[in-house]
């Protein structure tokens, strides 16, 4: 650090040789001081970083309670990862850029190498969980429903038409007006 | 469907009768029934047959490779015509019952 020893050298001289009245003028004149190289910073960015990827993760959790505003939650956790990827980038790169200022490489490819495992489960997830078939063929609005016949969870046959029946439990009741298919993945 | 399961009251109101389906065969949906307290119909495709006519099938995804249903909702009236559907883009994303019971209201 010559320039800095250099420089804090003018300075005590200028101080010396004006006195302490002349301080004032001969510190306005210096060009601004540079980054004190003895005093680090602390690089916030990785923990923005961290900080980002773990409420990205967590985004994955709210499905569970089934919020009203699911549909923008796989968009808020993309976002998020996005986000933790860049203050993780910026973070990175003081560190090992400007080491002399924001000091802790270790810590910082610590806590860097955890966000960014967090990152790219939240990216595989999104992913995944948006890769499905795209269903062409299925039934549109206005076209008919293809009948079938099941099986129902006591071994019976049961049909489209036989959907449409009053309950047979109940002979009194009204046929449905309308029957609504829920296809689902399965119970496992 | 746990949804479907808490507004069912409302759905038999509107005149809508929830039908769930997947290719669990019945003694797995009877146990799923049975833990979840549905009351509704669940049936059973273990073949795929139905869901591949409605061109549902997601290859593959299911425990041990198997192959399932996607998650879609079909609203059919008494002529057999789809008046309302739903294709899941996220499998973490479900149409919600209140959703589906807003469309059913609409029938007339």
């Amino acid at each position: 650090m010559p320039d800095d020893a250099f420089e804090c050298s003018v300075t005590t001289t200028s101080i010396l040789l004006h006195g302490s009245a002349g301080t004032r003028d001969v510190r306005a004149t210096l060009p601004p001081v540079m980054p004190d190289a003895t005093e680090s910073r602390r690089n916030l960015d990785v923990w923005w970083g961290l900080l980002l990827s773990l409420a990205a993760m967590l985004c994955n959790v709210v499905f569970f309670v089934n919020p009203p505003v699911q549909r923008a939650i796989p968009w808020l956790s993309l976002l998020l990862a996005v986000s933790a990827l860049i203050f993780l980038a910026r973070g990175i790169k003081r560190a090992f850029g400007t080491p002399r200022v924001y000091r802790g490489k270790i810590l910082s490819s610590i806590v860097g190498a955890v966000s960014l495992l967090l990152v790219s489960l939240v990216l595989i997830t999104f992913f995944h969980a948006r890769a499905m078939p795209t269903s062409a063929a299925a039934p549109r609005v206005g076209q008919r429903a293809l009948d079938f016949t099941l099986t129902d969870t006591s071994g019976q046959p049961v049909s489209l038409d036989q959907l449409f029946a009053p309950a047979a439990d109940d002979p009194q009741a009204a046929a449905p007006k309308a029957v609504l298919l829920i296809f689902y993945r399965g119970y496992w | 469907m746990r949804g479907v399961e808490k507004r069912l009251t409302e759905f038999k109101a509107a005149g809508v009768r929830p039908v769930a389906i997947s290719v669990d065969p019945p003694e797995v949906s009877r146990d799923l029934c049975k833990k979840a307290g549905y009351t509704f119909s669940v049936l059973s495709d273990p073949k795929a047959e139905v869901i591949r006519r409605y061109d549902l099938l997601h290859v593959g995804v299911g425990p041990e490779g198997h192959d399932v249903a996607r998650p879609a909702e079909f609203l059919v009236d008494s002529s057999r015509v789809v008046r309302w559907v739903n294709f899941t883009e996220d499998v973490r994303v479900r149409a919600r019952a209140d959703e589906m019971l807003a469309q059913a209201k609409k029938l007339r």
